[in-house]
């Protein structure tokens, strides 16, 4: 056999936002879009399975995901059916095992969906079930559920040692809303103005609404397989799954890898280790969808990613270098903070988007795009997921 | 309005929506922590073999993976490095808002050195970046545990940081 070569060949995305559906439903809606993106695939052609989803188990009370989604989606799948829970980073997880299982020969063609419903009847459950998503036992327990107060530190930190200004948070916030304005998915289509988001209501200082992502329920799916079966399958440009990297060094809060809070260099080796399964460098990025949970989340990601220098992500955002014409648009579809996080979903959310990027075929197309990279990080910044895409193949 | 709550769960206690930790010896193997807190002690758990301090406290080392650990006593006094208080977003059991996180420096002879924990016994606008804060102990509700035919209340306490100057 020869050497396999991973591709995506198909995403969909349902509606995200406060959803009047359950879990299963959702799944669903995001399966016939992705298969609605392919019409050549039938589900019975689909014989691995892997389904992102944290929250399940706590919000609808359904563990062991995999075979209650395989079964709703009219699947069958023989080679492989599992669920991940990588909090954030459950999508981008499933398209690096989706690469591996077709790439091993375990597997012929994958569909990685992620679905996250985290409304629940009365609003305090909401807030109340993130206890679960960090430690629970001991950061948690502090009261840090949803992380914007974490995340709030961090651009404390980092405003401290390099000066970074709330104007520069805001400005990934106005790049990213005007990005989803004009994505019928995203859980706000909304034109965001600077005087807007510097005037929102605080969350938590620095943070103001426009700093956070939404709370959102919602789905996504993909299809994962080989070359040649991708070209059976499709006639649209091939895009492959170049490589990606995952990164773990502490989870508890009081084990941060880091100088300082602003300092991430669990993604540093993350980022790097992309890179050198991807054959690419910083330079050869043409479009990415980076992590923006939160304002200063996407400046640290830009400096550890090395499109700008360490300390300079401030000014780097704030001179429209992350929209396009910019040196790497990011977020175009609207990143966490427009189109919302249903955590399962997001990875493969942004999959969708960076298809498209590559297919020539995006809303806010960055012409000529050839790579494309997807980064999560998971919970209170404990993880950190890479995926790397390309027209080309790793040679 | 008054909503009851689950019919069927009237006078039982789901431990799994509970925001603290089960903390008792049944139910874990690092209770010395919360036997150490009760006394008012913060403490973690040092390799006897290679000296590592780990924390969270461990049940085995996680340089050498010796299982012989013993607990040690951390510094109790730190300063913040930067804080925030939550106005939006606090979850039930941690309200009236604002709820204040601070990013602690415990020292650098200190195993740990750096610490998230919440701020208590603070008004509101008083915290500034270096202020002195110092460990803090506080009851938490008790729960019910099954030993054998019996049921009893498990006491509980768990811990934040205070200002020195109240």
């Amino acid at each position: 056999m020869n050497e396999r070569k991973a591709c995506i060949i198909a995403a969909g995305v349902s509606n995200f936002g406060v959803r009047q559906a359950h879990i299963v439903d959702l799944f669903q809606e995001a399966a016939k879009r992705c298969l609605g993106d392919i019409p050549a695939l039938k589900p019975k052609d689909i014989d691995g399975l892997l389904v992102a989803t944290s929250l399940a188990g706590r919000c609808s009370s359904q563990t062991n995901t995999a075979p209650v989604v395989a079964e709703r989606l009219g699947l069958r799948p023989t080679s492989f059916c599992t669920r991940i829970d990588t909090l954030c980073a459950g999508g981008n997880s499933g398209i690096l095992l989706a690469k591996a299982l077709v790439e091993s020969g375990m597997a012929e063609v994958v569909m990685v969906t992620g679905a996250e419903k985290l409304y629940m009847p009365q609003r305090w459950e909401v807030f109340y079930s993130e206890l679960t998503a960090g430690e629970h036992d001991w950061d948690c327990a502090h009261g840090l559920g949803l992380p914007p107060p974490y995340f709030a530190l961090h651009a404390k930190e980092h405003m401290k040692h390099y000066g970074t200004t709330k104007e520069q948070l805001a400005a990934v916030s106005v790049t990213n809303y005007n990005f989803g304005s004009v994505n019928p998915n995203a859980h706000f289509q909304k034109k965001l103005t600077m005087e807007e988001a510097l005037n929102a209501r605080p969350i938590a200082s620095p943070f103001t609404l426009y700093d956070c992502c939404p709370i959102t329920d919602g789905a996504a799916a993909a299809i994962v397989t080989f070359e040649e079966k991708a070209k059976e399958l499709s006639n649209r440009p091939l895009v492959y799954i170049r490589g990606g990297s995952q990164v773990s060094l502490h989870s508890v809060s009081a084990n941060w890898p880091g100088e300082h809070l602003g300092d991430w260099p669990h993604l540093r080796l993350a980022a790097k280790k992309a890179y050198e399964y991807a054959k690419v460098c910083p330079d050869d990025i043409d479009v990415a969808n980076t992590h923006d949970c939160f304002s200063i989340s996407e400046i640290i990601e830009m400096e550890e990613f090395g499109f700008c220098k360490k300390g300079e992500g401030g000014p780097y955002v704030a001179s429209g270098q992350i929209n396009l014409g910019g040196k790497v648009p990011v977020n175009t579809d609207g990143g966490l903070l427009s189109c919302g996080h249903p955590f399962g979903a997001t990875g493969i959310r942004q999959a969708a988007e960076l298809l498209k990027q590559l297919q020539g075929r995006a809303t806010n197309q960055v012409q000529g795009a050839e790579i494309a990279l997807a980064h999560n990080l998971s919970g209170l910044c404990a993880e950190h997921t890479i995926v790397i895409y390309g027209r080309e193949p790793v040679k | 309005m008054t909503i009851p709550g689950i019919p069927i769960l009237d006078n039982k206690y789901p431990a799994s929506m509970d925001l603290w930790p089960i903390e008792a010896k049944e139910f874990n193997r690092i209770y010395k922590f919360y036997d150490n807190l009760k006394e008012g002690r913060f403490t973690t758990t040092k390799c006897k073999k290679c000296g590592y301090v780990a924390y969270p406290p461990r049940v085995i080392c996680p340089e050498c993976y010796s299982d012989e650990l013993e607990y040690i006593d951390l510094p109790r006094k730190g300063k913040v490095i930067v804080f925030t208080e939550q106005v939006r977003g606090v979850p039930l059991g941690f309200e009236p808002p604002p709820l204040i996180h601070a990013w602690i420096d415990l020292g650098e002879d200190s195993p740990v050195k750096r610490l998230l924990s919440r701020v208590i016994n603070c008004p509101a606008g008083k915290l500034k970046e270096g202020d002195e804060v110092q460990f803090v102990v506080f009851e938490v509700p008790a729960h019910p545990i099954e030993v054998g035919k019996e049921t009893k209340m498990a006491e509980r306490v768990f811990f934040a940081f205070e200002p020195v100057n109240k």
